[in-house]
């Protein structure tokens, strides 16, 4: 028995040196690459067919296509869809492969091998800053953020890039609107996404706990806000709000944009300057008033008499501080919001005059609104000590967060709960007494709870939206609130690579992808068609007059023939001759 | 023969050790030879390309592989796990935050289900051939083939929802603050909460050591010293509890310390099922997010503590088995 034992400590040094030599092979092979990016099969299937379009020639059949998802588990919506989607195209004449693999992996694909892969599915999600525009139409589609940047899908077309940078030195609105359409109008046109549905967004509450003429549904965003947290009124004896994420808080920290739940914590302990309303647009929240002096001056009256929950108060110094922090680069994901600001100076005893560098109408909701206000004699120091480190402020967390908002932390326990409590100082305190944040990652147990009053706000449910529609509907005091997002998911069409090089080959696909029937089918009637990365949920922006790519398998033939495509005896779609 | 026993535990230890840097070494590789990337998580409209070198470098990915192992070893070394990338906090702070919880759970779930396990093993045993055995045997094959997630649900539907006499989820109850673990451990709060997925685990958890020793029980009656005792007189309940019992439990102490060992890594399907903030959750968080630091570091200390426990349990085996030991000690 004993002498079992060195054979087994011999295969286990044998295993390592193995896996070593791989890896060594591995380092060799991509000297430069991080090695976390190693093909896999769904990988290199990609990229094989991805090489071949390339090559191509005219009257070939077209190159084979994989079209990339989400899988199953994860994502039932994206993948259904994108199965419905796979299949519709297989009947141009198509070889279309579905491969699902997890997000991490998807992700890195589309986002790191930018050459390697054809059509993916994707979505983008709302948020209160993104009721303006300008985020979406610059970031996701400007030719210069193709390289690096959000714009995966390649699409480069000199006229978008100039009217997406004009709009932003626009300061008449009816006049920056007409170029919120065209921009609109180009990528319909273009092609480079193709949009399937904004879904809406089903959040519930009970209102034996909260008045539901005090829950704000704000636009775009849905019930689950800023204004509902701080504005809902308790009817009864339960006044804290009890609500819930599957998410894990990754830090409670204003200057570490982190996950979206951990946004909902720093949005109530840290006041902004302005915040986006229920309508939309920024208002003055921290500020007194927002000023525009002219296109580039922005004078800021601070509020006055505000505190830090430690109980300093609130000076312009600090607001000076929270705006060059970022510029110091210990804030790294705050320094694209700050970025166009070219110098900030204190006026008199409680206003702040931004200089831009340029025109920018976007400010007040890009950076006004996106900043969160922190105190200077607790942050100086810190980013003092940070600077000598690799480390930088993301990676600080302070024991007691202090902020100045509506609401003040308690506590944290990880992967439990976080504890906030009203802050009776605040000029607009809350007219609940605690928001508490529990993280439940069984979507059935938080639905349960909902029932039973251990939750008295639902603002994450993953599951089917119609089982929570039975329980509101079964529950009088259950009220189920859904609000269409400004989100939207689509399917990404790489224009680096063939066949999507090819814009009519782009509309013709536009046109097998069945909106309705994935509204009705697939999102169980929780959304809305989807025409535009500008979402109908803003409708002031939401250009109503776009080409529709209404679903025809003979309109997308027609589109593909008149371009010169053919089909061989199999059916088979052939390049054209050119 | 002291010399033998010190040698033993020597060629153990050094056993020990050589497991645990296989292990480092596998989980190291395993992580970054996986598709996807720990940045993929930051993308952005607004995510810069300066950003993301600036996030390579602080996880130092921006190094190459040899490198980035051997600062790895030598952190290690020093006690160090490094940071993780998204909760950017030390990973042996935030191991430390869930593990007690982990552990209150899966101990609690671990003695209940082997001191029911245990009695009901010799009880099955001793009612060999009844009906009394058949049901029991039958339940308990039951309760080991059941998906735990099923259980669970059913547990959190009946006595959560449907009566509500517990609560479902979590710990302690929504905005319950204990001054200190102690407060908290004797609370009446916190063991309501530990009731339904400690039982959901402790009735998957029972079966091993009751069909063991069960089995253990059955096969010891059959010996001499049994049939002598009987001669002699011995009251059944005299031989089935001071004799026949004590030498079945032998093997069930072994599977203990190695439950033990195993419960360190929490229970991923318990712990999301009912909410329970243990280290399961976190490390399946950590592998799904690539973030290397926290799943190499809650793994590492998972294997630490099952070599540990290993070790344990061939001391303890060589303690109340003198045959064991003195095996050893000849190869030795």
């Amino acid at each position: 028995m004993r002498n079992r034992v060195p054979f087994k400590l011999l295969g286990l040094i044998t295993l390592v040196l193995l896996i070593l030599a791989v890896a060594a092979c591995g380092q060799q092979a991509a000297p430069t690459e991080e090695p976390a990016a190693e093909a896999e099969p769904a990988q290199e299937q990609a990229e094989e067919a991805a090489e071949e379009a390339v090559e191509a020639p005219a009257g070939e059949p077209v190159t084979d296509i994989t079209a990339l998802s989400n899988v199953q588990a994860a994502d039932p919506i994206e993948f259904e869809s994108t199965r419905l989607v796979v299949e519709n195209m297989r009947k141009l004449g198509l070889n279309v492969e579905h491969r699902a693999m997890p997000w991490e992996q998807q992700a890195n694909l589309v986002w790191y091998e930018r050459e390697d892969w054809q059509m993916t599915a994707w979505r983008m999600v709302g948020r209160p800053e993104r009721m303006d525009p300008d985020e979406f139409v610059v970031n996701l589609f400007h030719s210069t953020t193709a390289e690096s940047g959000y714009n995966f899908v390649g699409f480069s077309d000199s006229e978008y890039d100039e009217l997406a940078l004009k709009q932003r030195g626009i300061t008449d609105q009816e006049e920056r609107r007409k170029v919120m359409y065209d921009v609109q109008e180009i990528i319909a046109n273009e092609v480079p996404y193709i949009f399937i549905a904004h879904p809406e967004l089903p959040f519930a509450f009970r209102t034996d706990v909260w008045n539901p003429d005090s829950v704000v549904d704000a636009q775009g965003i849905g019930i689950k806000n800023f204004w509902t947290w701080t504005q809902a009124e308790p009817v009864g004896e339960q006044k804290d709000f009890v609500t819930n994420t599957g998410d894990v808080i990754q830090g409670i920290n204003p200057l570490y944009i982190s996950g979206d739940a951990d946004s909902r914590v720093t949005e109530l302990i840290w006041d902004r300057l302005m915040r986006i309303g229920p309508d939309g647009l920024p208002q003055p929240w921290a500020a007194e008033s927002v000023e525009w002096e002219d296109d580039v001056n922005v004078l800021v009256t601070l509020r006055e008499g505000m505190t830090w929950h430690d109980g300093e108060p609130v000076t312009p110094e600090d607001v000076v501080f929270s705006f060059e922090a970022p510029l110091s680069g210990e804030v790294p994901m705050y320094k694209p919001f700050v970025d166009k600001i070219a110098n900030i100076e204190i006026v008199d005893d409680g206003a702040v005059r931004f200089t831009l560098e340029e025109p920018w109408v976007a400010f007040e909701t890009a950076s006004l609104a996106k900043l969160n206000l922190v105190p200077k004699h607790i942050w100086e120091p810190i980013l003092k000590d940070l600077a000598d480190t690799e480390d930088n402020a993301e990676s600080y967390q302070e024991d007691i967060p202090v902020g100045s908002g509506p609401y003040r932390f308690v506590a944290w326990k990880p992967s439990e709960e976080v504890i906030l409590e009203r802050n009776p100082d605040h000029w607009a305190a809350p007219k609940a007494e605690r928001w508490i944040l529990r993280i439940i990652p069984n979507v059935e147990s938080a639905l349960g709870q909902l029932r039973t009053g251990e939750l008295n706000f639902l603002m994450e449910f993953e599951g089917d939206p119609t089982v929570l529609e039975d329980v509101a509907a079964q529950d009088p005091n259950i009220e189920l609130v859904a609000t269409t997002s400004l989100g939207f998911r689509f399917f990404g069409l790489n224009n680096r690579v063939a066949p999507f090089d090819d814009v009519n080959f782009r509309r013709a696909v536009a046109h097998v992808v069945p909106r309705d029937a994935i509204v009705k089918n697939i999102f169980k009637g929780f959304a809305v068609p989807a025409d535009s990365h500008v979402s109908l949920a803003i409708d002031y922006w939401h250009n109503p007059d776009l080409s529709h790519y209404e679903f025809s398998i003979e309109k997308a033939r027609g589109i593909l023939e008149e371009a010169g495509y053919t089909w061989d005896d199999q059916g088979r779609l052939l390049m054209p001759k050119r | 023969m002291r010399r033998g026993v010190l040698l033993y535990l020597g060629s153990r230890l050094l056993q020990s050790v050589l497991v645990l840097w296989v292990v480092v070494t596998i989980l190291f590789l395993l992580f970054r030879l996986a598709p996807g990337n720990p940045l993929v998580a930051y993308i952005d409209p607004t995510f810069t390309e300066e950003q993301q070198q600036t996030l390579m470098r602080q996880f130092g990915l921006d190094q190459p592989l040899h490198i980035q192992y051997v600062v790895y070893l030598r952190n290690l070394l020093r006690g160090e796990m490094g940071d993780s990338f998204f909760q950017r906090a030390p990973v042996g702070e935030l191991v430390m935050q869930v593990l007690p919880n982990t552990l209150y759970l899966t101990l609690t779930s671990l003695l209940v289900a082997y001191v029911i396990g245990v009695i009901g093993g010799v009880v099955l045993a001793w009612q060999r051939g009844t009906r009394w055995e058949q049901a029991g045997v039958t339940f308990t094959l039951m309760t080991r083939a059941a998906p735990q997630f099923w259980v669970g649900m059913i547990f959190l539907m009946y006595f959560a929802f449907r009566l509500q006499w517990l609560p479902s989820s979590g710990a302690t109850s929504a905005g319950v603050i204990f001054d200190s673990e102690w407060a908290k451990l004797t609370s009446l709060d916190f063991w309501k909460h530990m009731v339904l997925p400690a039982t959901t685990l402790a009735l998957y958890l029972h079966g091993l050591p009751l069909l063991l020793m069960r089995s253990n029980m059955l096969e010891v009656m059959e010996d001499d010293f049994i049939t002598m005792g009987r001669l002699i007189g011995y009251s059944e309940w005299r031989l089935m509890i001071r004799h026949a019992a004590r030498n079945a439990l032998l093997p069930v102490v072994t599977a203990m310390a190695l439950g033990i060992g195993y419960s360190i890594g929490g229970n991923v399907v318990i712990e999301t099922v009912f909410g329970w903030p243990g280290l399961g959750r976190q490390l399946v968080r950590a592998v799904s997010a690539s973030d290397y630091p926290l799943a190499q570091g809650a793994f590492f200390l998972i294997a630490l503590v099952m070599v540990l426990m290993n070790f344990v349990a061939d001391l303890l085996y060589g303690f109340l088995d003198p045959r064991v030991g003195s095996s050893e000690r000849a190869g030795a």
